[in-house]
């Protein structure tokens, strides 16, 4: 068998493209849990951004306003999480649940109309050079801006909470809310921000799977992929480089087992579709293995709601 | 430059408790002022209200003759009131640095030049780029001192400091006062110990269940006086009686090892001791030096190798905490409410969970709820527990009331050996009394005991013979009269 450079390019270029909704809400999750809230409803809130920014690019016709109304609407939906959470102190496993089966509900109820309508063509970057380096150009150029911004965020976001004033304040409220408050920061002002921030990442995740990675409406379609990014951000120990990496071996592994299956590998197909799964999370455990760097990097009072009393 | 600072006619009134009753007080800098009570009696409240934690329901607090708007920690900030609190108030996981940016406006390397500047002053040495979680409880609290230095306060608010502290921190910490206090500081130092008070402060201000009972001239009291003021009524002194203690050997622990994965916990290396019947053996130590590791592995929390525990002509040291009990064995760990009792369960069912075999709490696997009562009811009359309600939820009952019922629980079984962990912890000084009693009288029965303490009076009152654990390792074992807390201090620092 020849294997062409250039299809071994844009196999890897497949695997990036079906890492780019873990990594986003992924690490829109990951800055919700350094603030020390855990929203369960990733999934809910990924589904909402792929029906609405769907829906928003057949009605209005513009993919901007799509992609940020998909933005928006995760947005509005980890409001209500917020506002439940922090102002009315309620738990944060059962609302994040609550989350993910009314995203599921309602983006179906919406959805009802979209069932079987094209999608339009979202504009790729670089297209030109795509035949310039052999291997290289499928993999670096001609994708989305947000294939390219979401290859970014990982770092971006190492950056922002190591080396920014901010980034320290969100991982400060997150090791112990009780200090933050008492030396003069608004605990609930930096987690519904967080908290907003990971809705907004969660939408355009779901925006990404309905407009550029499978452009149309399928009832559902993030299929547990809201479920991954979650386990991404704890077995990478909230460290958002080895989400990236626990994003690209799960994406690839995916993309392979669907290859094998397609060969006719005689391996049970079943074993194969819970390759990703076992792989990643064996991986990602195995390279977060240092006791002392987890408990650095765990947010102490994940999931514990803050209550200031006077 | 003169600070004044005036508290009047503060109230702060919570559901069925006033914490300040009009407390009115004044203090000018130059001086250090001592705040002192019992448990409960209001400082912590009153100094959260100066903190701006606690917004008061009625009074004026004025600061040089302005009036103070304290809403917010941040407003405290903004006005140069500084509060080193009980509990740190640090953020573990981040550098040292980072929980001294976090709250400052200033430029990296300004600041760090500042910093510096403080530690060099004051003799102080923090390496600013650990996790403050790899820092001992004195490095915290210079942590959180330079945190209030930073911004130059005219008033520093120093709540219970000593609690975690050795004697020799101590010291160093009081030193450290007392030049703040020269360069212009107000000072405001509260505390329960009473000793602190004498060494430290120029005047005394006493709280009584939220009221202010006397101010006072430190020259105009002494130990006993302020005693009674603070509780009240009149102290009698405690003291153990030095009795012939038998020579039967009671426990005997051999090469004891304990290594821990978590490199959070301390491991134990060749623990060596033997404990004679109607004796306390005290052990001495700043807090994370093994005290928890070793009270674990004494109680079965942690197995260790059934040779290494020799209990009254057994090896035990391969069982589980209730199996030591039927040896007559008891308990008491260092966190009532996480370890000793269950919170959210009324009283007798928390009795209950010391099912010792004789017990007959449960027939055939069901409650037997009257019988558990009326032990309960025991245990509540003969113990002092000061409530008559079993049903309560025990995370309601006092520090002290519940301490006793813990006690009481374990003793009421009549174990041949007691071992307490930081037994009067946290506890008010007619509560601590009690215990004190309570753990002489078991050893005037003949019973022996292991108290492992972080306070070190309490062991020298309490103990017959003394060791310190530092770093997992035991110091010999010593006769308690040759001991001061001097050497127990320069033990627990690691030195000879």
């Amino acid at each position: 068998m020849i294997v062409d450079v250039n299809f071994v390019g844009l196999i890897i270029a497949s695997i990036m493209a079906s890492a780019v909704p873990l990594i986003l809400a992924s690490c829109g999750e990951l800055i919700t849990e350094r603030s020390g809230v855990l929203n369960l409803g990733v999934e809910g809130m990924m589904i909402i951004g792929a029906i609405s920014g769907f829906a928003l690019m057949t009605v209005t016709g513009s993919l901007i306003i799509a992609v940020f109304g998909a933005m928006l609407a995760g947005v509005l939906i980890s409001t209500i999480f917020a506002f439940l959470t922090q102002t009315l102190i309620t738990n944060h496993v059962a609302t994040g649940l609550a989350l993910t089966i009314f995203g599921i509900g309602i983006s179906a109820m919406i959805g009802k109309n979209f069932v079987g309508i094209p999608g339009k063509e979202f504009p790729v970057l670089f297209e030109g050079l795509k035949d310039t380096i052999p291997l290289l150009s499928p993999i670096l150029f001609g994708h989305s801006i947000v294939f390219y911004f979401a290859f970014a965020l990982p770092f971006i976001t190492s950056y922002f909470l190591k080396k920014t004033k901010i980034g320290l304040i969100v991982r400060a409220v997150g090791d112990s809310p009780e200090s933050a408050s008492n030396q003069g920061i608004n605990v609930r002002f930096v987690r519904y921000a967080c908290i907003l921030y990971g809705g907004a990442m969660c939408g355009l995740a779901g925006a990404y799977l309905s407009m550029i990675y499978t452009p149309q409406w399928i009832e559902n379609m993030t299929g547990g992929r809201g479920w991954i990014a979650l386990a991404l951000v704890v077995f990478s120990t909230w460290n958002p480089i080895k989400i990236l990496i626990g994003a690209m071996i799960f994406g690839g592994l995916t993309i392979i087992q669907f290859h094998m299956q397609a060969i006719g590998v005689r391996i049970p197909v079943q074993f194969l579709t819970a390759l990703p799964y076992i792989v990643t999370i064996i991986v990602l455990v195995v390279i977060s293995r240092d006791s002392r760097k987890i408990r650095l990097s765990t947010p102490s009072s994940l999931g514990k709601s803050f209550h200031k009393d006077n | 430059m003169n600070t004044n600072l005036k508290i009047s006619n503060v109230t702060k009134i919570y559901p069925g408790c006033i914490a300040n009753d009009n407390v009115s007080l004044e203090f000018n800098s130059g001086k250090i002022y001592a705040l002192l009570g019992e448990n409960g009696a209001g400082k912590s409240t009153l100094v959260k209200i100066l903190s701006g934690v606690v917004i008061p329901d009625e009074g004026k607090i004025y600061l040089n003759k302005n009036i103070l708007k304290l809403n917010s920690p941040s407003d405290a900030k903004k006005n140069d009131i500084g509060m080193v609190f009980q509990h740190f108030n640090l953020f573990e996981t981040l550098s040292v640095f980072e929980n001294l940016i976090i709250d400052s406006d200033e430029q990296r390397e300004n600041l760090k030049e500042k910093i510096d500047t403080i530690m060099k002053k004051y003799n102080f040495s923090v390496d600013l780029d650990v996790p403050v979680l790899n820092l001992s409880a004195g490095q915290k609290q210079k942590v959180e001192i330079i945190r209030c230095l930073i911004r130059s306060p005219k008033v520093l608010i120093m709540d219970e400091p000593t609690s975690v502290l050795t004697e020799q921190e101590t010291s160093e910490l009081f030193l450290s006062l007392k030049k703040f206090s020269e360069e212009g500081i107000l000072i405001i130092y509260i505390t329960h110990k009473l000793k602190e008070v004498m060494q430290l402060c120029d005047e005394v201000a006493v709280m009584r269940r939220g009221k202010l009972v006397s101010v006072s001239q430190i020259n105009n009291e002494n130990i006993e006086s302020l005693a009674n003021k603070m509780v009240g009524q009149d102290l009698k002194t405690i003291k153990k009686k030095k009795e012939n203690t038998s020579s039967e050997q009671l426990i005997k622990i051999t090469n004891l090892n304990f290594t821990s994965e978590d490199p959070f916990e301390t491991n134990l290396v060749d623990i060596n001791f033997s404990l004679n019947r109607g004796e306390c053996l005290g052990i001495a130590g700043i807090s994370g030096n093994g005290q928890s590791e070793l009270f674990q592995v004494l109680s079965g929390e942690i197995i260790s190798n059934k040779n290494s525990i020799e209990f009254n002509k057994n090896f035990i040291g391969d069982l589980n905490p209730q199996e030591r009990r039927e040896y007559l064995m008891a308990f008491s760990p260092e966190d009532r409410l996480e370890q000793a009792a269950i919170p959210q369960m009324a009283i007798f069912e928390n009795v209950a969970l010391n099912n010792f075999k004789s017990s007959n709490f449960f027939n055939n696997g069901l409650i037997n709820e009257s019988k558990i009562k009326e032990h309960s009811k025991k245990i509540i009359s003969e113990f002092n527990v000061n409530t008559d309600n079993i049903d309560l939820k025990s995370q309601f009952l006092s520090g002290g009331n519940l301490q006793k019922l813990i006690i009481g629980r374990e003793l009421i079984t009549s174990p041949d050996l007691l071992i307490c962990f930081n037994p009067t912890w946290g506890l008010d000084v007619g509560a601590i009394n009690y215990i004190h009693e309570t753990l002489i009288k078991i050893n005037e029965q003949n019973k022996s005991i292991i108290l492992i303490s972080t306070d070190t009076d309490e062991l020298l009152k309490l103990s017959d013979k003394i060791s310190v654990i530092h770093r997992g390792k035991l110091s010999k074992i010593m006769n308690a009269e040759d001991v001061t807390s001097e050497k127990l201090g320069i033990l627990m620092g690691g030195g000879n």
